[in-house]
């Protein structure tokens, strides 16, 4: 009996000093190098944002009052912040923790450390990210290098009071396309222009729910040849078919990116268009809530026959240090701004970005608006993910061009496909 | 006899406070030059380590028909540009000269005017003329067209020729001024005697313009036309904001092009053989410079 009693009081005298461990803050004495977006961070030009972080990092300083955070800087162009964080990592000068381009993460592996040890500490599951989240973060060994935080969708919205049932196919949208357009209405934009967001957009969900391939498992590039030829050729004859007809104007060859139709929304003449979630919030402050009101929001409509399929998009962190201290710090850092239940809420609801945990839409933090219920099923049921394959930028770059070029109608569809083929593979 | 070269004085010490600058030229041109070139020659990708040695992107670049069409949208962007900027920048001048000889008043506010575009972003350009051209009903020269023409649908930037063309309009807007700057100079310091002579021997104003200023200020559009050239030559942002090379390839410039095969495509090889062929085109360009101005000087 004594002997029991003295192990209780040994357990208990055990867990109260672990979790006085636990609260204690931490006394190690270094300098956290974190490199972030702009947007995300503390020089963001929206006081909101700012405002909500300097507080998160205030509440994360109480815990580690002796560690010096070092903030650095992205450059504002994602594709050449990427690049050279790449090149840092490369040369070994990362950051300890740094934002990545989520759909490149998978080129950053070799350089960045394991961090299966915090998540689980930190009561996270990895099965309440989207599947496209959760295995994006994975290498090849199975271990979780980093957490993506943030997400996008790409939909489609209609108006409600021209549209009673959304398109589900093609067909669908040349049927009532043609009603529309008589009765003077822009029937279907997308963006089609020299842009990421035309390719992203317009093209990788039509072409993903044929069931094309992009690149092979090598990373080589096959969307120019055998049946991904097909499919990608399927996709930009019905565009040429809509602009031919008078649905699609082919000013859309100049709208790189999807708030580029903002403008034409605004001008109340479109009923339905391609775009992405974070369209919401800029729409919103462009015609007002009402105006939104009118607006419905559904899947990106497929080829007869093929599946669902959209394209997400988003943030990541990564932890480049091999310190087990930093990587803890760093960690913590962005449990409490970015990643854990109040942190995701806050920052998305703040931010204006989706949640990448589907538990979070549930937070009473969260503030959702009318479509996050819709966005969250089609990210959780149809998200997809660009390659990270080292062709895919020129890919992009190629299929901008070739999408840009049938719109305008200085090309076929055949003719610019191949043309995009042959660039590719120079 | 002996003869004995006297080198002048403190030369040491003359060499000693150039060196800061030499550093400074090594460091901020000369190196990056030199890696550029040395880039030039390799399959560098910004997307992963290490390169390998070879002409692969010097003969990706000029068997491609791509590159060949980008250069002739370069040289036609560029000659239209520097064409009406100085024409342009020459007319501006004139008045302005004009005005000021007569004392007229609203001189300064009309080159301050002219300037204001000069000093804008060439990102900032680009957008207010994005929003110029657009071929919404809404836009500003599309409403003006439909008021002039009801039936018209200008395609201002979805088609790749009158993109073109727009994209020049754009761009002459905002050069004129800095051809604007050089040319009033030179009408200001313009010898008043050599006007008034030609006024008594009864020369009449075109006379005066065609056989007078103009030849006279031959030396000076020289080097006007050659300092836009160059200049139009690099000019990128402008057009990335306006219609970011399309449609299709139709706006895209050498400058742009390299920018997007580095920034956007990561072919560091690629996009500095490229950068190379126009440091080559501008290199051209001040050694005509240099070369007119020798005789000139001489």
């Amino acid at each position: 009996m004594t002997r029991q009693k003295s192990l209780i009081v040994v357990l208990l005298l055990g867990t109260a000093l672990m979790l006085g461990a636990q609260s204690k803050p931490s006394e190690a004495t270094f300098s956290l190098n974190w490199t972030a977006h702009p947007a995300y961070s503390l020089i963001g030009s929206d006081p909101k944002r700012v405002e909500y972080l300097k507080a998160a990092i205030a509440e994360w300083q109480k815990q580690y009052p002796n560690v010096k955070l070092e903030a650095n800087i992205l450059p504002t162009n994602n594709a050449e912040a990427m690049a050279k964080l790449l090149e840092q990592a490369a040369q070994g000068r990362a950051p300890d923790i740094a934002q990545i381009d989520t759909y490149i993460f998978p080129r950053y592996l070799p350089y960045l450390q394991p961090i299966d040890d915090l998540v689980k500490a930190a009561g996270i599951d990895m099965k309440d990210f989207f599947p496209f989240a959760e295995k994006i973060v994975r290498g090849k060994d199975g271990k979780v290098y980093g957490i993506q935080f943030t997400t996008d969708v790409r939909v489609l919205f209609y108006r409600k009071d021209l549209v009673v049932n959304p398109p589900k196919t093609w067909d669908d949208i040349l049927k009532i396309s043609k009603a529309l357009k008589d009765k003077g209405f822009d029937a279907f934009l997308f963006p089609a222009g020299r842009a990421e967001g035309s390719v992203n957009t317009s093209l990788w969900p039509m072409f993903w729910g044929q069931g094309g391939e992009l690149v092979d498992g090598n990373g080589k590039a096959v969307f120019g040849i055998g049946a991904n030829r097909e499919k990608m050729l399927n996709i930009l004859e019905f565009y040429k078919e809509l602009v031919d007809k008078g649905y699609s104007p082919s000013r859309l060859a100049n709208y790189g990116n999807e708030a580029d139709l903002n403008t034409e929304v605004a001008a109340g003449r479109v009923a339905m268009f391609l775009g992405g979630n974070f369209q919401v919030a800029q729409l919103a402050s462009i015609i007002g809530k009402e105006g939104l009101a009118k607006w419905g929001v559904a899947r990106i409509p497929q080829r007869v026959g093929a599946k669902n399929a959209t394209s997400a998009g988003g943030w990541s962190w990564g932890f480049f240090t091999k310190e087990a201290a930093k990587r803890k710090a760093a960690f913590d850092l962005v449990l409490q701004a970015y990643v854990g239940d109040d942190g995701m809420a806050c920052w998305t609801s703040v931010a204006g970005y989706l949640p990448t945990r589907k538990s979070v839409f549930a937070n009473p933090k969260y503030q959702s608006n009318e479509y996050s219920d819709i966005f969250k099923e089609i990210l959780e049921t149809d998200g997809m993910v660009r390659p990270a394959a080292e062709i895919y930028p020129r890919i992009s770059s190629e299929m901008q061009i070739a999408l840009s070029a049938v719109i305008s109608g200085t090309k076929t569809p055949e003719k610019a496909l191949d043309d995009a083929w042959a660039a590719v593979n120079k | 006899m002996n003869r004995t070269v006297s080198r002048p004085p403190h030369e040491g010490i003359l060499l000693f406070w150039l060196l800061p600058l030499a550093i400074v030229c090594m460091s901020v041109f000369v190196i990056p030059v030199v890696q550029i070139v040395r880039w030039s020659f390799t399959d560098s990708s910004l997307m992963k380590e290490g390169h390998e040695l070879s002409f692969r992107a010097y003969i990706a670049l000029l068997s491609s028909n791509d590159f060949m069409s980008i250069l002739r949208t370069t040289l036609i962007f560029v000659i239209s540009s520097v064409l009406l900027q100085v024409a342009l920048g020459f007319v501006i001048a004139l008045f302005l000269d004009y005005g000021d000889r007569r004392g007229l008043r609203g001189t300064i506010i009309v080159r301050t005017a002219v300037l204001v575009s000069w000093a804008i972003p060439g990102v900032v350009a680009g957008v207010i003329w994005k929003m110029m051209f657009s071929e919404m009903d809404s836009g500003l020269i599309t409403s003006l067209a439909h008021f002039i023409v009801p039936a018209s649908r200008p395609r201002f930037l979805s088609s790749p020729a009158a993109a073109l063309a727009s994209s020049v309009v754009a761009n002459v807007w905002r050069g004129t001024a800095y051809s604007m700057i050089l040319l009033y100079a030179g009408l200001m310091t313009f010898p008043n005697d050599l006007n008034e002579a030609s006024q008594i021997d009864g020369a009449n104003a075109f006379q005066r313009l065609f056989q007078i200023k103009i030849p006279v200020l031959a030396p000076l559009f020289l080097i006007c036309i050659l300092l836009v050239t160059v200049q139009t030559f690099n000019t990128f942002d402008m057009l990335m904001a306006l219609t970011g090379g399309g449609p299709g390839r139709g706006t895209e410039v050498l400058a742009l092009y390299i920018y997007k095969t580095i920034f956007t495509e990561f072919n560091l090889g690629r996009g500095s053989a490229a950068a190379v062929l126009l440091l080559l085109i501008n290199v051209a360009m001040t050694w005509v410079y240099f070369c007119f101005l020798k005789r000139g000087t001489a």
